[in-house]
């Protein structure tokens, strides 16, 4: 039994490091610091269900095969194809993703990654008004004023509150944990209550009748000195429910709400009595605590990324920060979900000039989101081969990009089998990055961390890397022969 | 006038930013036949996914007959001349133009006429998005020309618009005229959401209703008529709006009176 | 095989050569006495110019803000975009270019070794990530280190011993060469959104004046024995009337005892040589401040001169990002960095119509020129900051040719050719000199002792131009010479030829430099600096290091210090 400590969780943007795993007997025995959702992963690489071999599709059925005729049929599909996507990424490592470029442009494929999905609304916006932001460190140290919005950390990131914003203790601010205690204790009372009177076992005393936002006035508490919470959601999610502030807007209003606020902390009058449901007078009081604060930070999500207005609304957010830049000190940062979206994003910018949505059909990278982006290419039934690596699109892609993704040639490494490999035609198992296979991940402030190898993966299995490594050899070996021929 | 027959239905997208009145011109069918094209990662010759004709008619100089829509940059960079497509357009088309004339008799894909310096794209059907657009990441928008589209337009057009006409006489989806700086827009029928957000400057005008109209444009005043271009005036009377506040608040919105009543509660802060 | 280069213009600085025609030989990618001609590899350079590898001391080329940069630029790679070839891989250029290309574009000018000169250290091992995928090039990268919450706290206790440990253990966790000093203390301030504006501004919350910062950690690179000088971006930065402070920082600069060795190598003068009150009465301060360095051996320095084109500005310095924000309106990305830094990036477009440009332009020559020691002086545009380093020729022909400034001169806004005063000088660089300040100064200035020269033992690092300096006047000729130096007749690296006739023939990793200081005593890692590092970083001990993993070729320095 050995303890390995500092090691990082390869499971969603935040990137705690400071787990510790108890080895026992070649696995992982005890998961110490972290979440839920950090344990259920370390404990998978033990999961029964693993495959352990690669499968191909013969006659409709997937049958096991050796990892050199896997590799060598995966290098043919992609090196014949004329227009081959290459999709997945975020949850591997950059050593990963490095050969992933180097294979895009050799096959002379759209190289996507599933940020197109999540957060590449918030890359657009930013490529169009810059961001000011920092590091977490910085938030924990210096934040006074800290918003959430359109995103649910509690459950989405659940260490998020606890390292790096409300509950943590930096150089110039405190922790509000003790606050947050209380706010917990009366939300799990009214939630118990709740139940209580659903199952009838208390009898119904006050009709519970949701809060209309009109009596949502911001408090006093705004005003206040230390740090300060909110958040901003369409409706109350449980990071809400610590909150010192909870600001309910309209489902997919959030871009008129912003530009209010904007118009406001210019000094504007506007012409309208309420924005996106909330009166403006209580958005003045909002503009309040963000101009009197020492440094605040929003934190956004998909409620803003991917409801009506998509990037524009980081658009109008970042221009919102950009503008309280004149007032204060205020940073803006996305909530990243997969561990290494952000280290996708980043390989791929250094080696291409691009974060995503990469065509290097023409020999050189192109980029234009809604144009060389996987679902788009998808539902045109423009593409003739897919890669899908680490991630998968079956499950979360519009029904027509899935139905053309399915019909051509289709490559699906994961270490699980999930939906996508389901009805791959080539399914590379592989080890698990960050458990099995040392490498390198990008939280979701670009601060880059190593991932360990804890235990030994299933005999046999190759990583992500080595996979692609030799796919992509095999690659160059068929366009030298046809060079060779030609 | 050079006539292009697609040779098959496309399945990958095609790049041919050869297909220009200024490339063409002078050209033996010989050598049309071999500029360069790309067919998804395989470089091909024009010849090989067109036939070509040679017609002895002056105008226009290149005609397109089928549906063309997996078919990029058609008329990149042109200076002069004139295309007429008889079908569907694929992206980019007209892209960077500054003069010369390009027909659509059906619809076209996303960024049509993006960051235009002049001559005239008209469009029968539909256009697609980020019509007359910049590239991601760019503040150079429409900095002069027209665009006619006779049916209905995507979102997002008209972005960091500079100077120029833009005329629909159909609907218009949202953000249109998102940080324009200039020229005129004239919606004949309903506009979209966040219809000229963060506009600093230029004019809308929405013949039609627009339902949502962002809450950072304050109303000035009531007007009878609005020029468009030169000889040209909608009538209305219409609802000028300024805004965005949330910028500098020196862009002109107008709103037909008649079909929005909605808006007649701005009508007390006048 | 060896390799033998016949019978050209050999300029060498460092050795004292100038011009003579000889035979330059090379075995096991160094360059020595003699091979044997017949088995020898041979490259007839008879007609050519024959210069040691260009050496570049500060050009941002990667890491976080560097790739941040990249990502917010898409409509600047539009437009420059380079194909995949047989032996290079593909990507785009053009104010910053993406890791391969710009390891290309360097080689096909002549150069093989370049500074990183701006690498937080929490994402230190980004920057090296980056550095691996840079072909063609030896890297090397300076942490930052002045605003640091462990130098300004040992620094205002006045513990120069302890601050000097911190210091070495950073650069060897970090794999760093030397001490970056952005802005000393103004970074810290930025942290709550202010700035300090002089030299004895006292920074919020550590009770430490820049000078304090600048006169310690000079005070540690002397204890440390490190090969640079602390390698520093000054206070007020970019502001109009900021010589007086540039004045200040190299005058209390002079307390550090320098045995002749200079002591700080101020960055990118240029940007703070400006004279006048504000942006409308701007002028040159060149005059004083090359006065100054004319009568001080304490002081390198190295250009930042302006090119005439749209380019983007990245910096630590966030408080100066703001503040261009603010002139350009343009998008704006700030990036603090806990416990450590800042950083911003504007992109910028350089117009000679614009006045304060057009002086700006002219105080990076006259800066140059009216330095009398070449070996004080190193050409750089502080790429991509004043501009891309692919531009780097024509600021070579400004420095070599008047018929060359003029001709730009004359092109400038009114204002600023009237307050410029590059018409009076007359002053034109030599082959010889242009040969110290692009590679034999810089060299010697960074300690790199088997660079920047041919001299046996040295690496075999050489740039073959197609210039016969016998037949063309360069001063003349600039567009000769500019076209020569643009794309090489050969860059040999190690004794490979990478490029031929300006195109690549082959990649080459290049190695990443990196000074591994030994200290009589090491900081002490126990758990009370565990528990401290996680009271200032959100980052465990044990994971902020760069490992040997992340160096692809590494190439450590071990130094000796006094503490």
């Amino acid at each position: 039994m050995s303890i390995v400590k500092s090691v990082t969780c390869p499971v969603c943007g935040c990137l705690c490091d400071d787990i510790e795993l108890t080895i026992a007997d070649g696995a992982v025995a005890q998961v110490k610091n972290g979440c839920a959702m950090c344990e259920a992963k370390f404990f998978s690489h033990n999961n029964k269900h693993r495959i352990t071999t690669p499968l191909m599709r013969k006659d409709g059925e997937l049958v096991p095969v050796s990892y050199d005729e896997a590799i060598q049929k995966s290098a043919e599909i992609l090196a014949n194809a004329t227009y081959p996507i290459l999709y997945g990424w975020s949850s591997t490592d950059c050593e990963a993703q490095r050969i992933g470029v180097a294979l895009a442009e050799e096959v002379g494929g759209v190289l996507d990654n599933t940020a197109v999905v999540c957060h590449g609304p918030s890359i657009l916006g930013v490529q169009d008004v810059g961001i000011p932001t920092c590091t977490l460190g910085q938030v924990r140290h210096r934040a006074d004023l800290i918003i959430y919005w359109g995103c649910d950390p509690w459950s989405a990131h659940p260490r998020h509150l606890e390292r790096y914003t409300s509950f943590t203790d930096g150089r110039f601010e405190g922790s509000e944990w003790k606050s947050y205690i209380n706010k917990v204790k009366a939300a799990a009372g009214k939630k118990k209550l709740r139940s209580l009177e659903r199952k009838g076992i208390l009898k119904e005393r006050h009709p519970h009748i949701a809060p209309s936002v009109n009596d949502n006035k911001p408090p006093e508490i705004l005003n206040k000195k230390g740090r300060k919470l909110i958040v901003v959601d369409v409706r109350k999610s449980m990071t809400a429910e610590v909150a010192d502030y909870f600001l309910q807007v309209e489902y997919g209003k959030d871009y008129e709400l912003i530009q209010a606020v904007r118009a406001l902390v210019k000094d504007q009058e506007l012409d309208v009595e309420k924005v996106a449901g909330v009166p403006v007078e209580y958005l003045q009081q909002l503009v309040d605590a963000m101009t009197s604060c020492e440094f605040g930070v929003i934190f956004f999500g998909m409620g803003l990324t991917q409801s009506a207005g998509k990037f524009r609304n980081i658009d109008v957010a970042i221009s919102l920060v950009r503008d309280l830049n004149m007032r204060t000190k205020f940073a803006i940062m996305p909530m990243r979900g997969h561990f290494n979206v952000t280290g996708a994003n980043t390989v791929f910018t250094w080696q291409s000039g691009y974060p995503y949505g990469i065509d290097f059909s023409m020999g050189y990278p192109r980029y234009n989101p809604g144009e060389t982006t996987v679902v788009d290419i998808l539902m045109r039934e423009e593409s003739d081969a897919g890669l899908v690596i680490a991630s998968d699109p079956v499950s979360n892609f519009p029904r027509r990009a899935v139905e053309h993704l399915v019909k051509n040639p289709l490559i699906v490494i994961d270490p699980h089998m999930n939906a996508t490999s389901l009805v791959g035609d080539i399914v590379f198992p592989a080890s698990i990055v960050g458990i099995e296979k040392a490498g390198t991940a990008y939280r979701m402030d670009h601060v880059p961390l190593p991932l360990k190898k804890v235990v030994d993966p299933p005999e046999g299995l190759l990583s992500d890397e080595e996979i692609l490594s030799r796919i992509l050899n095999e690659v160059r070996n068929i366009k030298l022969k046809t060079l060779e021929v030609a | 006038m050079i006539v292009l027959t697609p040779l098959k239905k496309y399945q990958y997208p095609i790049i041919a930013e050869c297909i220009t009145p200024d490339v063409f011109q002078g050209k033996t069918k010989e050598e049309l036949s071999n500029l360069p094209v790309w067919e998804g990662n395989k470089k091909r010759k024009l010849g090989e996914l067109f036939k070509i004709d040679v017609t002895s008619v002056k105008s226009p100089d290149i005609t397109i007959i089928g549906d063309v829509i997996k078919v990029k940059r058609i008329g990149w960079g042109m200076t002069q001349g004139e295309i007429v497509v008889n079908g569907n357009v694929g992206m980019h088309l007209g892209k960077k133009m500054s003069g010369g004339k390009i027909v659509v008799n059906g619809n076209t894909e996303g960024w049509t006429g993006s960051q235009m310096k002049g001559g005239l794209i008209e469009i029968k059907g539909n256009a697609g998005d980020y019509l007359g657009s910049p590239y991601r990441g760019s503040t150079v928008g429409m900095r002069n020309g027209k665009i006619i589209v006779h049916g209905n337009v995507g979102s997002d057009a008209a972005i960091y618009m500079k100077s120029g006409v833009i005329k629909i006489h159909g609907n218009a989806d949202s953000f249109m005229g998102f940080r324009m700086t200039g020229g005129v827009i004239h919606i004949e029928k309903n506009a979209g959401t966040r219809l000229g957000a963060c506009m600093t400057g230029g004019k809308i005008v929405v013949s039609g209703i627009l339902k949502n109209i962002m809450p950072t444009f304050a109303l000035e005043l009531i007007k009878g008529k609005v020029k468009i271009e030169t000889g040209e005036k909608a009538v209305g009377p219409f609802y000028v709006f300024l805004g965005d506040l949330a910028e500098t608040g020196k862009g002109k919105l107008f709103v037909s009176k008649e079909k929005n009543p909605q808006m007649s509660q701005y009508e007390r802060f006048l | 095989m060896d390799l033998l280069i016949k019978n050209g213009f050999v300029f060498d600085p460092l050795n004292g050569v100038n011009g003579d025609k000889m035979d330059i030989a090379i075995r096991n990618g160094k360059i020595v006495e003699s091979v044997t001609e017949r088995t020898s590899k041979i490259i007839d350079a008879t007609g050519l110019t024959v210069f040691p590898g260009g050496v570049d001391i500060h050009t941002h080329i990667a890491g976080a803000e560097v790739n941040t940069g990249r990502l917010v630029r898409p409509e600047d790679h539009e437009k420059d975009f380079v194909r995949k070839t047989a032996n290079t891989r593909s990507g785009v250029g053009y104010s910053i270019p993406s890791t391969f290309i710009t390891g290309y574009r360097y080689s096909r000018m002549g150069y093989t070794t370049v500074m990183n000169p701006s690498m937080a250290p929490l994402e230190a091992k980004h920057t090296h990530e980056e550095l691996n995928d840079i072909p063609m090039l030896d890297k090397a990268t300076y942490p930052l280190l002045g605003d640091w919450w462990l130098v300004l706290e040992n620094l205002s206790k006045g513990d120069f011993e302890e601050c000097a440990r911190y210091v070495a253990w950073m650069l060897r966790i970090t794999k760093g060469y030397a001490i970056k000093i952005v802005n000393p203390g103004g970074l810290e301030s930025w942290g709550f959104g202010r700035n300090v504006h002089s030299i004895d501004d006292e920074v919020p919350n550590f009770c430490i004046t820049p000078r304090e910062i600048m006169c310690g950690l000079a005070k540690v690179n002397k204890m440390l024995n490190l090969p640079h000088a602390i390698h520093l971006h000054t206070n007020n930065l970019g502001i109009p009337g900021n010589y007086t402070t540039t004045l200040e920082t190299m005058k209390c600069l002079e307390s550090i005892p320098n045995d002749g060795k200079p002591v700080a190598h101020i960055t990118h003068l240029q940007f703070s040589s400006f004279a006048g009150e504000d942006w409308g009465t701007l002028t040159s301060g060149a005059e004083e401040i090359t006065k100054y360095i004319n009568n001080h051996d304490h002081i390198t320095f190295d250009m930042g001169q302006i090119i005439f084109t749209d380019t983007t500005t990245m910096t630590a310095d966030g408080p100066f990002e703001y503040t261009l924000y603010q002139l350009s309106g343009h998008k704006w990305v700030n990036s603090d960095v806990e416990t450590e830094t800042s950083g911003g990036i504007i992109p910028f477009r350089y117009k000679r119509k614009n006045p304060v440009n057009a002086i700006q332009w002219s105080i990076g020559l006259e800066l140059a020129l009216m330095t009398k020691n070449p070996w004080k002086v190193f050409m750089t545009t502080d790429h991509p900051n004043a501009g891309p380093f692919t531009a780097y020729p024509k600021i070579l022909a400004w420095l070599v040719s008047k018929k060359a400034r003029e001709a730009t001169f004359k092109r400038l806004h009114r204002k600023g050719q009237r307050r410029s005063l590059l018409p009076s000088i007359t002053r034109e660089l030599s082959l010889y000199d242009l040969a110290i300040v692009t590679r034999a100064g810089q060299a010697k200035s960074l300690g790199l002792k088997e660079k920047g020269h041919l001299g046996v033992g040295a690496d075999a690092d050489i740039a073959i131009f197609n210039l016969n300096p016998e037949k063309v006047d360069i001063a003349q000729k600039y567009k000769t010479f500019r076209r020569a130096f643009s794309n090489v007749a050969y860059t040999i690296k190690g004794g490979k030829v990478l490029v031929k006739d300006g195109e690549v023939l082959q990649q080459s990793a290049g190695k990443t430099m990196w000074v591994d200081v030994q200290t009589s005593q090491e900081v002490e890692v126990d758990e009370e600096i565990k528990r401290k590092f996680r009271e200032y970083w959100t980052v465990e001990f044990d994971n902020y290091p760069v490992s040997d993993h992340y160096l692809k070729n590494s190439s450590p320095i071990t130094i000796k210090a006094d503490v």
